[in-house]
């Protein structure tokens, strides 16, 4: 028993890695790619709503495989052993900004327009402006949505397996499979459901900071 | 002195003519009360004064300078790069002049996710660089001119509607504007409300601040307004003397509008 859950803690070392990068990178990637997004600069709104739509209409899981694969078999480099480990969060962080971004579109679009005339009157510069006033109360709105996301982000790590990145799930799999019992699988699941938990707490947490005003 | 002068101002949106050849001053010490209908083009005239909106053409001065020239039928703003809405909200030139302005909203549109006193204080400081100490002194001042001393520390959202557009109206004073601007603002308040709101803009029209008020409150424009406007799709149809614009209109237009107000 001792043995099943030293491999499984690896494993979820794993997946955590994969987890807190992702959500590193891919929040202010989200934020960047949102205000491409809402750019009134045509050229560049285009190609944001396409890459978007890419991102959101396909499997990450085949992303994943591109990701790992594309460099060699579309430009033949040769990328040493840390590739898998750097194209999977590559791979969760641009796929995860997408949903980002179009959450925190939604959350900027969703603030009154006095709230910029105000600003702006006022003086403020466009940037001081959203840094101060509009990104402040978008974080507010944004919560919920985010803190879905970021469940599944947990439970989304386990799609690693695709390009053998042996994270928690993988690791149960082969417990599992080794000593024939399923027990792994549920002790996995049980980890999956501890993480999200704390997710929950802490997102919880984290709103209720924001609940002073509304 | 002339705070601000516009000249032949024309707007149109979506090909319908809101401000057609609009022309008026104020001077210092002046409050100027414009009147007119729904859609007669009064929100649109005080938003292209504070830059949220730019005229087609037509020319205007801040202080006596020069901000928007006519150039072959066109307007043409201070510093403009290129003729993109987007370019004019990034102007340096333009942003500069909103230091000679204040504009107080119908919704009030304070920041929710400040205090009281940080909603006055902020722009003073972040925007104009102001000490901070004495910015804080300042917005107190306002705050307790306004009857709000013991709100400083309170949120937006724990204020009345008329408790609110009083701290608006401090957070413009308090960035020291040469002019100050209302856009309707007791129309979102109930009567009782309206009446505190309207006893502060009147205390600052005894204390001679130079103010444009587009309202709906007539007797209210009647007693504290040197000067009227009466605006009528887009056209100044009738302007003088406040009292008797409005308690005696010589134009047909003017009497049918006040008309509805008796009522």
């Amino acid at each position: 028993m001792i043995g099943i859950i030293t491999k499984i803690l690896s494993g979820a070392k794993a997946s955590l890695l994969i987890f807190f990068l992702t959500l590193i990178f891919s929040l202010p990637l989200g934020l960047i790619l949102s205000s491409f997004r809402m750019s009134k600069n045509k050229i560049l709104n285009g190609i944001t709503v396409f890459i978007i739509s890419i991102l959101r209409g396909t499997p990450l899981m085949l992303q994943l495989i591109v990701w790992f694969f594309g460099p060699y078999y579309i430009f033949g480099i040769k990328l040493n052993p840390s590739w898998r480990v750097t194209s999977i969060i590559i791979g969760f962080s641009i796929n995860y900004a997408a949903y980002f971004a179009e959450i925190f579109r939604a959350g900027i679009e969703s603030i009154p327009i006095g709230q910029f005339e105000a600003a702006s009157v006022l003086g403020y510069t466009r940037f001081v402006a959203f840094v101060k006033i509009i990104l402040p109360q978008m974080i507010k709105r944004v919560l919920p949505p985010v803190t879905n996301e970021i469940i599944t982000l947990i439970k989304d790590t386990s799609l690693a397996f695709v390009v053998a990145y042996a994270e928690m799930f993988t690791m149960a799999k082969q417990v599992a499979a080794a000593e024939t019992t399923i027990v792994p699988l549920f002790v996995a699941g049980l980890f999956y459901y501890v993480f999200n938990y704390i997710v929950a707490y802490v997102m919880e947490r984290i709103e209720k900071s924001f609940s002073y005003y509304w | 002195m002339e705070i601000f002068r516009i000249e032949n101002c024309k707007k149109s949106i979506n090909g319908l003519n809101v401000l057609n050849d609009i022309s008026f001053s104020v001077n210092e010490g002046e409050v100027l009360a414009i009147i007119g209908s729904s859609g007669s083009g009064k929100t649109t005239l005080l938003r292209i004064a504070t830059f949220l909106d730019y005229m087609d053409s037509g020319e205007m001065w801040y202080l006596g300078k020069k901000i928007v020239s006519n150039v072959s039928n066109h307007s043409s703003y201070i510093g403009q790069k290129d003729l993109s809405i987007d370019s004019l909200k990034k102007n340096k030139e333009l942003i500069k002049v909103k230091s000679e302005f204040g504009l107080v909203f119908q919704n009030f549109n304070l920041f929710p996710h400040w205090s009281v006193l940080k909603n006055v204080m902020d722009a003073p400081i972040t925007v104009k660089k102001r000490n901070i100490d004495e910015v804080r002194e300042k917005a107190l001042t306002y705050l307790k001119y306004m009857g709000l001393e013991n709100k400083a520390m309170n949120y937006p959202c724990e204020l009345s509607g008329g408790q609110r557009q009083r701290v608006a109206i401090a957070r413009a004073l308090c960035l020291e504007p040469k002019i100050i601007y209302f856009d309707e603002p007791t129309s979102a308040l109930d009567p009782e409300l309206t009446s505190e709101v309207l006893k502060v803009i009147k205390n600052l029209a005894k204390e001679k601040r130079t103010m444009v008020i587009v309202t709906h409150e007539m007797n209210f424009a009647r007693d504290v307004a040197d000067r009227a406007i009466f605006l009528d799709d887009g056209i100044i149809a009738e302007e003088g003397d406040a009292y008797s614009l409005i308690t005696n209109p010589k134009k047909e237009r003017t009497k049918k509008f006040l008309q509805k107000f008796k009522e």
